[in-house]
């Protein structure tokens, strides 16, 4: 038991509520945020490194033991993902100043930044199913707030859409909890784990694990329930879109992942099976609504959904080798929806325009960021050596080994139509005419170009140096397929 | 040999920088020293003693992915081409392109080709492979898009990426497969385990994934579309990518896995079949084009179908030739490649029809076609090599395995026919475009500049490749024993006849090209009189247009298959989100058979319970129907007192309190909030559409009970309150449970729950100001 754990909740919590208050001084707040998230993301590299090394590290919190008290749990996984978030945290609050206007920084963006990874961080670590629907809470609120900053008229139209299916959503995940407590009375992760496979996952477990991969394939954005992503993912500043596509529906992956790992495991025949089906679709038809529009931010919203189905896809399958891969898509897919995002935010911004039929030529005026998109294009269709195609070999091998053909071709399939969706902006938007007049000045896009840069980095170095991370996901992969370790390690007497 | 391969790679990073000079210096003279120097590396294997050498770098071990070199024959074979036509080629270009051309990219992009390029056909572990495949897709769509001005040059970029990326991922499909079931990722530790794959139940499978790859790259037909557009690259590339190098990465992957899949029948008539369909169609189209580089694209992808063909042949001779026909190919299509690039310098067109007599203006570059364009012909002279690997391909295609049945035995009997016909319209379109060009009237008003000799620079680099037609031509044993054979070796070990000579007697072969020059002159001169035959074949059947349609098609479906359910109404959302929810989870209550009632822990109902509970139901649907706003918020009022009730009689006081305090806010704050609100609208929804939700509202509500009774019905396990009573006051201090947990025990939610009042509170704080920040700025 250390206290380690729930500092990378407690550090951006505080800095939230801190900011809240400065908000006049913008330039204070400003360094202020860019100190605090580069601190945090070197102590929870620390702190992850710390995990890997001697295993998970528990808080029990107030001293109430497990199960009764609230348990952080800051194992291999939740840490990885913690990780992960707070890379593109760092990102995203260096991006932030020159995409923002003032005032938008001024109404407590950073606050809500802030309190958003504490709520993303505390989902990741929290071993409490109700206090993962607190941290729920959390987040989406922020993401409220951070959705309507700025306040035209789309954006509160599509907000407005998102909020209630969300509350929704949260609705019925808070009904849940409430079955499942009648069942096995309690909420500590560990011990429902443990006495769901007491009773062998009785037919209403089953039916109670079903409505939780609802209440999180809401969030997650799977078929048949991503209606409401795309469009309110466009319509807030790209660094809240940014924001929004690596993290939200990541928070959703993981809780199915972690819930169908180590909780509802007893009857993969119907429940993972299910999953494998949902995959194919959810990836079929986010990519094809890709490739039905042309405005580029559009384009990489719709492009969340075929990743999702990834990701289910490797939980579906359910080996060693396909979880190794849910992971290893999982990282990298917030890193790179994270640098797409503000890449297409970017463009946005210097081409005047988010419609592709406007654009041309671009690459004449902006090399830097044209050859960025075309690399993250290439990352995220999984072309090698890039980290998008680690994480799909993996998925891809498992489904051969489990004879799943169906998910293998249609993971192939959706690979080539992702490319195609993608390359199409650099195609029709970077190439062209030099000649092409320019809606608005030239702008200085280096303010822009590192932060993307910084993410892509990780993209290379996630594919060219996997023999780095490979092994940890591999045995992250183990610790997940046996949900003994994770009970264990939480309920020890 | 790692080296060899990194050095494109490493020497593009410098590019950029070495490019700013290129006024002073063309970046193109660097260039040329890299192919060079990997040339070199490479012919110190060449020898009649070579064997194959293995290397293993450390890449990805712990994911079967290291980087394994197996240098044998036929990696020797291609790497020398690689990097021998590499150098000729990027002399070529020095020449070829001005010093005004974005240069920097252009070389990046072509290291960038040469290295992936070294890398497929040196690669043994099938993921560094698919690595390196990929690269040169994408290097030969950066090329091909080099002049992205043009519309075409985009089009023709997309289209080459979208065909061979296509093929690239179901190679690596079939590569998955074979790895999977072997367990190895080596192709050479594969090909040991040939039976366990030939036999599996997903052989055809995998053959198609690995063929569906080989023939996208190889532009096989009906693949073949992407290769004319592709000629939109600087001529430099596609004398490079798509004609001497790139296109045959599906012919070297065929080879790599032949000793493999030859045994298998579906092998022979997919490899032999595509093949020689490719060699027929693509030379009778050649004859029809009108731009040289077309001529020679068409002309590509008929030479590709030809070796394809010998390939899928699989006899000892067909390897063998193959094998060298490969090797002839590169220097008589080079050359010519690099000859409509001269012209097309110097002329400034190349369209054949504007063409024609230029030997007198330009009477070096036409001797080189001469040589090159009669090989290619396979006309029978001494000192053409196209003529020696073109009799070895008629030997080959007669000369199977006996005892074949079935499909094999009808494919085996058709195959020559068909090679002389293929050959016949080869011969033709070879004439056609060295006479089209060379020989005849010349039309100097319709050339956009006079023409003159090109720089002795430009003609070096084709010199070079017609010299190498000469040699080969006249001493074939020269590159034979030390080389070739090796290559054939590889592809299928044993004793294959590998004596090439001229004269062999009179015999079926020779009477084979004597037809192919008899029907071919006939056929050359006549030409005009026979171009009508196009309008019925293909006529208005295009491979191209059914691309373009399904490109456009994948878009307009796409639009209208998303415009279909994403219409942005938030209505349509909910109902099909909680549709899907009540359908699947209704199925899965009933698989598992898990709706339970029981009434045992249940304490009888009283009258005052029965009353409450009907009069919230009553005053719920209430809510719905009603078109008044400040009769809903009091209804919706009567259901909130009422479970505040409900909480008292179940002796919950505290709930019962908060309960009372929240709705009364809440009712409050919403009759507060009426006067700045528009009034509520009659609905004016369809029937079906009402039914629909109300079958949708009541499902749902009748799925959640039943989920909760069973629930209810199903209890395992004690509950861990228990433990909070008894602690809370000795840990806790209180002796008000609900507090303590609230405060104590659960602190931790009750902080985050006050957090999101906060967050709300600032988020709405800030909707408001920044609206006012608005109103007093408008």
């Amino acid at each position: 038991m250390s206290n380690l754990a729930i500092l990378p909740i407690l550090i951006p919590f505080i800095a939230g509520i801190l900011l809240a208050f400065l908000n006049k001084h913008i330039p204070l707040v400003r360094s202020l945020a860019k100190i605090i998230t580069v601190a945090q993301l070197l102590f929870v590299s620390w702190l992850c490194y710390l995990v890997y090394q001697s295993g998970s590290i528990i808080l029990e919190t107030g001293a109430w033991k497990a199960p009764y008290g609230i348990i952080i749990v800051a194992d291999s996984l939740a840490m990885t993902l913690v990780l992960t978030t707070n890379i593109v945290a760092v990102a995203c609050v260096f991006f932030a100043p020159v995409s923002l206007t003032e005032k938008q920084e001024r109404f407590y963006f950073y606050p809500f930044f802030f309190l958003l990874i504490t709520g993303v961080s505390g989902a990741f670590l929290t071993g409490d199913l109700f206090n993962l629907f607190v941290f729920f809470e959390v987040l989406l609120m922020a993401s409220y707030g951070l959705i309507v900053l700025g306040n035209g008229k789309v954006q509160l139209r599509e907000s407005l859409k998102y909020v209630l299916i969300n509350v929704f959503s949260s609705m019925l995940f808070v009904t849940t909890i409430a079955f499942l407590y009648a069942i096995v009375g309690t909420v500590n992760m560990a011990q429902i784990a443990q006495r769901v496979q007491e009773v062998d996952q009785a037919g209403i477990l089953t039916v109670i694990g079903i409505l939780f991969f609802f209440v999180f394939a809401t969030k997650a954005a799977i078929f048949p329930l991503y209606y409401w992503l795309p469009n309110p993912y466009i319509v807030p500043n790209p660094v809240v879109s940014a924001l929004f596509g690596a993290l939200l529906t990541k928070v959703g992956i993981y809780a199915i992942l972690r819930t169908f790992t180590l909780i509802f495991v007893h009857d993969p025949n119907l429940t993972h099976t299910l999953f494998i089906y949902l995959a194919a679709l959810t990836m079929i038809f986010g990519v094809i609504g890709a490739l039905s529009t042309h405005n580029i931010k559009l384009i990489v919203a719709y492009n969340i959904i075929p990743a999702v189905g990834f990701m289910l896809m490797g939980i579906g399958l359910f080996t060693e080798t396909s979880i190794s891969g849910t992971l290893y898509y999982l990282v990298h897919d917030m890193i790179i929806k994270g640098s797409l995002f503000l890449i297409v935010g970017a463009i946005a911004y210097v081409a005047g325009t988010s419609d592709l039929r406007k654009m041309g030529g671009l690459i004449h005026h902006y090399p830097v960021l044209g050859w960025m998109l075309f690399i993250a294009s290439l990352v995220l269709a999984g072309i090698p050596p890039f980290s998008g195609f680690i994480g799909k070999l993996l998925l891809l091998q498992g489904g051969v080994a489990q004879e799943e053909l169906l998910i293998v071709i249609t993971g192939l399939i959706t690979s080539l139509l992702i490319l195609f969706s993608m390359i199409r902006i650099f195609v029709k938007g970077f190439w062209g005419e030099k000649s092409d007049v320019l809606p608005t000045k030239p702008v200085k896009t280096a303010p822009f170009t590192w932060p993307i840069a910084f993410l892509l980095t990780f993209s290379v170095l996630l594919g060219l140096g996997a023999e780095w991370v490979y092994p940890s996901v591999q045995s992250m992969a183990e610790y997940l397929m046996n949900p003994d370790l994770y009970i264990e390690s939480i309920l020890k007497e | 040999m790692l080296t060899s391969v990194l050095l494109p790679f490493i020497a593009a990073l410098f590019i950029p920088l070495i490019s700013k000079w290129k006024e002073k210096v063309h970046t193109g003279i660097f260039v040329t020293l890299i192919p060079l120097a990997v040339f070199i590396y490479f012919i110190q294997f060449i020898g009649a003693g070579f064997e194959p050498v293995t290397r293993e770098y450390s890449w990805i071990p712990s994911m079967n992915m290291n980087i394994l070199f197996h240098l044998d024959g036929l990696s020797l074979l291609f790497l020398l081409l690689i990097s021998g036509i590499g150098t000729l080629v990027a002399f070529y270009s020095i020449y070829y392109l001005h010093t005004s051309e974005q240069l920097g990219q252009f070389y990046v992009f072509f290291l960038l080709f040469m290295g992936s390029m070294l890398g497929v056909v040196l690669s043994d572990n099938v993921y560094v492979l698919y690595t390196f495949w990929e690269f040169t897709s994408l290097s030969s769509f950066l090329l091909i898009g080099f002049w992205n001005h043009r519309e075409r040059s985009r089009y023709g970029a997309l289209k080459s990426m979208l065909i061979t990326v296509f093929g690239g991922l179901s190679l690596l499909g079939g590569l998955i497969f074979m790895q999977v079931i072997t367990g190895t990722a080596s192709i050479q530790g594969m090909i040991e385990q040939q039976e366990l794959i030939l036999n599996h139940e997903y052989f055809p499978m995998i053959l198609t994934f690995l063929l569906l790859g080989a023939f996208t790259k190889s532009a096989q037909f009906p693949f073949h579309i992407w290769l004319p557009d592709a000629m939109e690259a600087p001529t430099p590339v596609s004398a490079y990518l798509h004609s001497a190098t790139m296109v045959k990465a599906g012919l070297f992957l065929i080879a790599r896995f032949s000793p493999m899949l030859t045994g298998s029948e579906w092998f022979f008539l997919f490899v032999s079949g595509f093949g020689i369909i490719t060699l027929c169609w693509g030379s009778y189209m050649a004859v029809r084009q009108t731009d040289l580089k077309a001529i020679l694209a068409f002309s590509t992808i008929s030479q590709l179908g030809m070796i394809m063909a010998m390939l899928g042949f699989g006899t000892d001779m067909a390897i063998f030739a193959a094998v060298f026909h490969i090797l002839n190919h590169a220097t008589f299509k080079g050359s010519l490649f690099m000859v409509a690039g001269i012209v097309d310098h110097e002329t400034g067109t190349r369209d054949i029809r504007n063409l024609g007599g230029l030997m007198t203006f330009l009477p070096i570059t036409a001797t080189l076609a001469v040589i090159a364009s009669f090989s290619m012909a396979g006309v029978p002279l001494p000192f053409l090599n196209g003529f020696y690997s073109k009799e070895l391909f008629f030997d080959a295609s007669i000369h199977f395995n006996e005892g074949a049945q079935g499909a094999v035995a009808i494919m085996q009997s058709i195959l020559p026919y068909l090679a002389v016909i293929g050959s016949i319209f080869t011969f033709v379109y070879s004439m056609y475009f060295f006479f089209g060009t060379f020989r005849g009237e010349s039309n100097m008003d319709k050339l956009p500049k006079k023409p003159h000799e090109a720089p002795i620079g430009m003609l070096v680099a084709p010199a070079v490749l017609v010299l190498g037609v000469i040699v080969i031509g006249l001493f074939p044993e020269l590159i034979n024993q030390p080389f070739i054979s090796h290559a054939a070796d590889s592809i299928k070990a044993g004793d294959i006849d590998k004596s090439i000579s001229f004269w062999h007697g009179i015999k079926l072969p020779l009477i084979m090209s004597l037809a192919v020059l008899a029907f071919g002159t006939i056929l050359a001169l006549s030409r005009p009189k026979w171009q009508g035959v196009y309008r019925i074949l293909p006529g208005k059947l295009s491979l191209n247009s059914f691309y373009d349609g399904t490109v456009k098609r994948t878009e307009t479906y796409s639009t209208a298959i998303t415009n279909g359910y994403m219409n942005g109404s938030l209505a349509r959302y909910v109902r099909l989100i909680i549709g899907a929810i009540i359908i699947v989870t209704f199925s899965i209550m009933a698989i598992t058979g898990s709706f339970t009632i029981s009434n045992e822990d249940l304490s009888a109902l009283t009258a005052p319970e029965i009353f409450i509970a009907l009069t919230m139901v009553i005053a719920a649907v209430g809510t719905i129907i009603t078109n008044n706003r400040i009769a809903a918020i009091l209804i919706l009022g009567v259901v909130g007192y009422g479970l505040a009730i409900l909480f008292v009689l179940y002796r919950a006081p505290d709930l019962a309190l908060t309960q009372l305090i929240i709705e009364t806010v809440t009712v409050a704050l919403f009759l507060l909030a009426f006067y700045h609100m528009p009034q509520l609208e009659k609905k004016t929804e369809t029937k079906r559409k009402k039914s629909l939700n109300l079958t949708i509202a009541i499902g749902f509500g009748a799925l959640m009970s039943m989920i909760g009774i069973s629930a209810h019905s199903s209890k395992a396990f004690d509950s861990i309150s228990d433990y909070f009573l008894k602690t809370s006051h000795s840990l806790g201090g209180g002796d008000n449970v609900v507090n303590v947990i609230l405060v104590d025990m659960r602190g931790l939610d009750t902080v985050l729950e006050i957090t999101v009042l906060g967050i709300a509170a600032f988020a709405i704080y800030g909707l408001v100001r920044l609206r006012r920040h608005k109103d007093e700025e408008g």
